[in-house]
Parts: C-alpha cells; sequence; structure tokens
C-alpha cells in the first residue's frame, strides 16, 4: 500500500462521519428535543430532558390529534393504493404491449419529469376548483395517481418480468388482467414494496399541494397542522418535536415492515 | 381427431417476413420435429400454433376445426417452455392444477389429475415445493407436468432439454419418447439438437428462412435429401460436399486431382454438379476411389473419423472403423460405392 492510499484511509472515514452526522442528528435533535422544554430546545440543549409527557399533554391538548392523523392516514394509504394500482400497470403495459407509438410516447412521459410542480400548481388549481373537489380528499390524492416516475421504475423493473410467465399464464387460460392481478402482482412483489415506501413517504409528507386544496382545520394532514406550529407567536418546540416525532412513526413502521422486500426490490425482484 | 393442417401460413414481423407461406399436415398421434438454423422462424412457427401470436395469412386447422383466432387455452394445445415458466410464486402442486382452476374445475378432479400426472412424471414427493427449490430435470419435469394436467391434444414444446446437461438431456430425451407413447397425442417439437430430432421425430420439418426446406422420417432425410441444405444440416459429422463436372458417363472431380465417379444420375455433358459423401459412406470394398493424405485423425473409441484431403483440395472427412493406427500425413485410398453418391445441381437441387 502506497503513501497515498495510507493517507486516503483516515479522509474516507472523517467523510463518512461527517455524512452520517449530518444525515443522523435531525433525528437525534428532533427526539431529544421532544422531551425538552422549548427554552432549553431554544438554548441548544443536546441531552435527554424530563418534559417528555408535558409536550405530549399540551400537544394532545393544542391539536385534533385523531382528526389530522385520520387525515393523513386516509390520504397516504388511499393515495398509495391508487398510485401504485394505476402506474404499475402503466409500467407494465408500456413494457408488455409493442405498439407503434410506445418508445415516443414513453419518451414524452419522461420529458414532462422535468417541469417542477409548482409550473402544474396554477393550473391543477384550477381544474380542481372546476371539478369542485377543493377542500376534499379526492383533490390531495387525485393529481399523484399517475406518478411519472413509479411508472418508470415498474417499466425498468417489468424489463425483468419473463414474458414466458405472459405466454403460460395465456396457454393456461387466463385474461390479460388475469395475468397482471394473479400472476405479475405476486411474483413483482418485492418491486411493490419498494415502490409502496416511495409513494407512502410521498403521500405523508406531501406538504405544497395540500395546503393549496385543503382548507378547513378539519381537513387539513399532520404534515399540514404541524408546521403551522411553528408560526405560533412563541412556538412551544417541545411540543412541535414531540408532535413531529409522532408523525415520522407511520413511516419508520411502513420502512421496518418492508424493508427486506425493498432491498430486493432495488436490487431487482425476479430470479 | 387432432392432425393439424397449416395452409400458406405466413407471418410478419412489421416489414420483415419471416415465416413465407408454410404447407403442412400433421397427423394424429404424430411426433412432429421442427429443425433449422437458429433464427430459421422455429419458435415463431410453434408460437402461432398455440396462439401467442397472430397469423399473418393462411389458415390452420387443428382437429378439423379452424383455429385462426380462437384463444390459446381453447386450442387444445399445452406448452413446455424453453425457460420451463414455471410461476415461482406458487408450489409445483399450485404450478400443476392452475389452468384446471381457472377453467373452473372442481377441486377433488384437480387433486386427481395433478395426482395422476404427479405418478407418472415421478412429482409425487416435490408437489409442496416451490420451482426455486427444484433442481433443473425436476422444472423441467414439472412444465411438462402442468401441460399433461389439461390432457391436450397437441403437446407443443420449444427446446425443452436445451437448459439442462447433457446427461440430463439423454434422460429427459428417454422420458419424452416414453411420454409420447403413453399419452398417445401429438407432439410438435421445436429443436436444434441433431440427435434429438433423429431419435424422437415420426417426422422432421426442415425449416429456413421461414420455409421448409424438407420433410419426411428422419431416415428419409438422412438417405435421401431433396437439396444441399438438408443434406449439409441432417447428420453429424455434416455430410462432404465435392465440387463435379460431368464428363459424359462419369463425374470429374477437379478439386481431387481430376479423379472420377461414374456418374449415377441423368445431367448434361459439362455441367457442374456437386457430389455429397457421407462419412460413413467411405468402406473398404467400394468400386470407386479417392487417393488422399491424412492430416488428423480424430479417434472417439468406437470409430475413428480422418480428416483428409488430395492436395490442395477441400478437407474431406471419413469414417474408418478398425485404423487405429492411422495418423496425420498418412495416405489413404478412400474407397466407397459411387452408387451412394447424391448429386445436387447448381442450385442446391438433388439430381435423382
Ligand atoms: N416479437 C418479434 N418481433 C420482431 N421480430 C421477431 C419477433 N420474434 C421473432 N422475430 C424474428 O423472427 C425470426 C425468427 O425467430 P424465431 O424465434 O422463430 O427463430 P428460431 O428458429 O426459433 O431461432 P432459435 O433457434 O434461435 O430459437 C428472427 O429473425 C427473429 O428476429
Ligand atoms: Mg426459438
Amino acid at each position: 500500500m502506497n503513501a497515498l492510499a495510507l493517507a486516503r484511509r483516515p479522509l474516507v472515514y472523517v467523510l463518512l462521519s461527517v455524512a452520517a452526522f449530518v444525515s443522523v442528528f435531525p433525528f437525534y435533535w428532533m427526539v431529544v428535543g421532544a422531551t425538552n422544554k422549548s427554552a432549553d430546545i431554544v438554548t441548544g440543549k443536546p441531552s435527554l430532558g424530563d418534559s417528555l409527557f408535558a409536550n405530549a399533554a399540551t400537544f394532545f391538548a393544542t391539536v385534533d390529534v385523531a382528526r389530522i392523523f385520520w387525515n393523513s392516514a386516509l390520504i397516504a394509504v388511499v393515495g398509495s393504493l391508487l398510485t401504485l394500482a394505476v402506474s404499475s400497470l402503466a409500467g407494465y403495459g408500456f413494457e408488455m404491449f409493442r405498439s407503434r407509438f410506445r418508445e415516443r410516447l414513453f419518451a414524452l412521459m419522461l420529458l414532462l419529469l422535468s417541469i417542477p410542480f409548482a409550473a402544474l400548481m396554477v393550473p391543477l388549481f384550477v381544474m380542481i376548483s372546476q371539478a369542485h373537489l377543493t377542500n376534499t380528499y379526492a383533490a390531495v390524492i387525485l393529481p399523484g395517481i399517475a406518478s411519472i416516475f413509479i411508472i418508470f421504475y415498474f417499466r425498468q423493473a417489468t424489463k425483468a418480468f419473463p414474458a414466458e410467465l405472459r405466454d403460460a399464464a395465456r396457454v393456461d387460460g387466463l385474461k390479460e388482467w388475469q395475468i397482471f392481478l394473479y400472476i405479475y402482482l405476486p411474483v413483482m412483489r418485492s418491486t411493490y414494496a419498494a415502490a409502496t415506501i416511495i409513494v407512502f413517504m410521498a403521500n405523508w409528507n406531501n406538504y405544497l399541494w395540500p395546503l393549496i386544496v385543503l382548507n378547513t382545520a378539519d381537513m387539513k394532514t399532520a404534515t399540514l397542522i404541524i408546521s403551522a406550529l411553528t408560526s405560533a407567536y412563541t412556538p412551544d418546540y417541545g411540543m412541535i418535536l414531540f408532535g413531529t416525532v409522532l408523525a415520522t412513526l407511520p413511516t419508520l413502521i411502513i420502512f421496518f415492515l418492508l424493508q427486506r422486500q425493498f432491498v430486493e426490490g432495488l436490487l431487482g425482484s425476479v430470479k | 381427431m387432432s392432425g393439424l393442417k397449416l395452409r400458406g401460413i405466413r407471418k410478419s414481423f412489421g416489414a420483415v417476413e419471416v415465416l413465407r407461406g408454410i404447407d403442412l399436415d400433421i397427423e394424429d398421434k404424430e411426433f412432429v420435429v421442427f429443425v433449422g438454423p437458429s433464427g430459421c422462424g422455429k419458435s415463431t412457427l410453434l408460437r402461432l400454433i398455440a396462439g401467442l401470436e397472430t397469423i399473418s395469412g393462411g389458415e390452420l386447422d387443428i382437429g378439423d376445426k379452424r383455429m385462426n383466432d380462437v384463444d390459446p387455452s381453447r386450442r387444445g394445445i399445452a406448452m413446455v417452455f424453453q425457460s420451463y415458466a414455471l410461476y415461482p410464486h406458487m408450489t409445483v402442486r399450485e404450478n400443476m392444477g392452475f389452468a384446471l382452476r381457472f377453467a373452473g374445475v372442481a377441486k377433488a378432479e384437480i387433486d386427481r389429475q395433478v395426482t395422476e400426472a404427479a405418478r407418472i412424471l415421478e412429482l409425487e414427493p416435490l408437489l409442496n415445493r416451490r420451482p426455486k427449490e427444484l433442481s433443473g430435470g425436476q422444472r423441467q419435469r414439472v412444465a411438462i407436468g402442468r401441460a399433461i394436467v389439461r390432457h391436450p391434444q397437441v403437446f407443443l414444446f420449444d427446446e425443452p432439454l436445451s437448459n439442462l446437461d447433457a446427461e440430463l438431456r439423454v434422460h429427459m430425451r428417454i422420458e419424452i419418447a416414453r411420454l409420447h407413447k403413453e399419452l398417445a397425442t401429438t407432439i410438435i417439437y421445436v429443436t436444434h439438437d441433431q440427435v434429438e430430432a433423429m431419435t424422437l421425430a415420426d417426422k422432421i420439418v426442415v425449416l429456413r428462412d421461414g420455409a421448409i426446406a424438407q420433410v419426411g422420417s428422419p431416415l428419409k432425410l438422412y438417405d435421401d435429401p431433396d437439396n444441399l441444405f438438408v443434406a449439409g444440416f441432417i447428420g453429424s459429422p455434416k455430410m462432404n460436399f465435392l465440387k463435379g463436372i460431368v464428363d459424359g458417363s462419369v463425374v470429374r472431380l477437379p478439386d481431387h486431382g481430376n479423379q472420377t465417379i461414374p456418374l449415377v444420375a441423368k445431367a448434361a455433358h459439362g455441367s457442374e454438379v456437386t457430389v455429397g459423401l457421407r462419412p460413413e459412406y467411405f468402406k473398404a470394398g467400394g468400386a470407386s476411389q479417392l487417393d488422399v493424405t491424412v492430416e488428423m485423425v480424430e479417434h472417439l473409441g468406437s470409430e475413428s473419423y480422418a480428416y483428409a484431403r488430395h492436395g490442395a483440395g477441400d478437407v474431406l472427412t471419413i469414417a474408418t472403423q478398425n485404423d487405429r493406427e492411422l495418423k496425420g500425413g498418412d495416405k489413404l485410398s478412400a474407397r466407397f460405392d459411387p452408387a451412394k453418391a447424391l448429386l445436387f445441381d447448381p442450385a442446391g437441387q438433388r439430381i435423382r
């Protein structure tokens, strides 16, 4: 091993440590903050405190917790299921069925990926309000269902799905929709697991769009309500961080439940 | 009745015509093998029969019923794929019973059928395993079992043994021959393995560039090929082709020192022909002979192949029975019976 390589090794560790710190620290800060008084958090106290239950109590007193988590859960679950259903069908279709326009259509779709959401927001809002859907769950869910990224992801994953399986199923008497449901879906379950995590997180954490289309407190999601707490005259950071911890749990749970398949899904599901 | 009738079958993918008019009759209970070089359209023809691709032109009858536009599951066929195409998320039992489940067959009946097929294929101990817990040969048997359970009139096999190692291939080949006897159904089998074709087939269909080069029994194709392509394709080692010029009642071989052999078929004086001689046509006691120099010898134990040529002429393959001492550099007078030589015209058609 030469001198350069020797010198490089500690450098790598330092860089990795910095990266680890940067990604882990916010979590640490959030969890520690949830146990401290707002005054201590502002002064930067880095250790666990004794105010967890006080923060919890304030949070439950300030916010209709059941309501906002119900709103979030409904939007995230229904939104994820619909997105997975529609986008995986599209990705499957793009890969499985030959058509003269397939590649051009797909390229066009990928091009759309480069349009920032901010540019689509206004026309989308006009559409939603003309459909009289403002301040409904549907208004939040519908625009995300055909996710270009998920369609792309499923098309790529479908390349590994053996075409002969579809042929075998056709000979066995299955209709196209039955092939999708009884063969493709179970065979691709790790792809679905990975996509579920991505889609669920996106839906659960979605901020900008719900902020625009939801306007009464009884419809708003946990993400909206908790972030609104910071705009109080003297924000109670202990309480806010407690709420943040609570709002992070569902994504964590989903992630740990699907973790194994998630990794498989990213590596390619069919062997 | 479950014979097949193909009339002028054509298939194009876009502008490319892959099958250019296939006429073929397949008898009930016949074992038919499609062979041909890679890309000649064997799989495509099989998939047209299965209904997995649409037919661009022509007519397909299975058991006297026109099947051009019938759904694959209603053609009375079952297919065994090269990659086996077992459903990975189902057990062997579920894989085999799947088609029946979708046909609405009662559960007890499915069980009975699956058990019966498992018995024929000796799969009973594996019924509750998943495909990934099986060896290649076992997967192959499950794939065949899945086909058997449907009681098809016609079995379609697309290179079913090409993913197996040599020993298992021989074993499964015998197994498939046994199954054909036991099930008494029509089988159409695609392969590019000569030995599989020769040993399994009642009838071989040689395809070339999307058209039929010749149809016939294995020995008919071997002994009496219609054209150069079939003569060269069937048989291993390959038939020797020698350039010849008709000279009255003999054929002169310009690349072999102008040695001559008697003309055995009708051909005009001075015309160019190709003379076909299989390696094993060379035998002691034949009326004609070629003087050659041995370049190399392959001893296979039961027989030996000498690769030899005259001067700068083409290399000939000569089968010799007992010449264990034969080696490179030796002179050889290879004798053969000129009546066995096959003659082909410049277009590659057989002159009889
Ligand atoms: N879906 C398709 N789209 C376009 N061309 C195709 C398609 N399927 C097959 N072909 C073409 O048709 C021709 C015949 O293919 P086919 O698979 O029938 O050959 P094959 O005889 O089975 O060859 P092999 O021995 O390699 O399996 C090939 O030139 C192939 O490229
Ligand atoms: Mg093929």
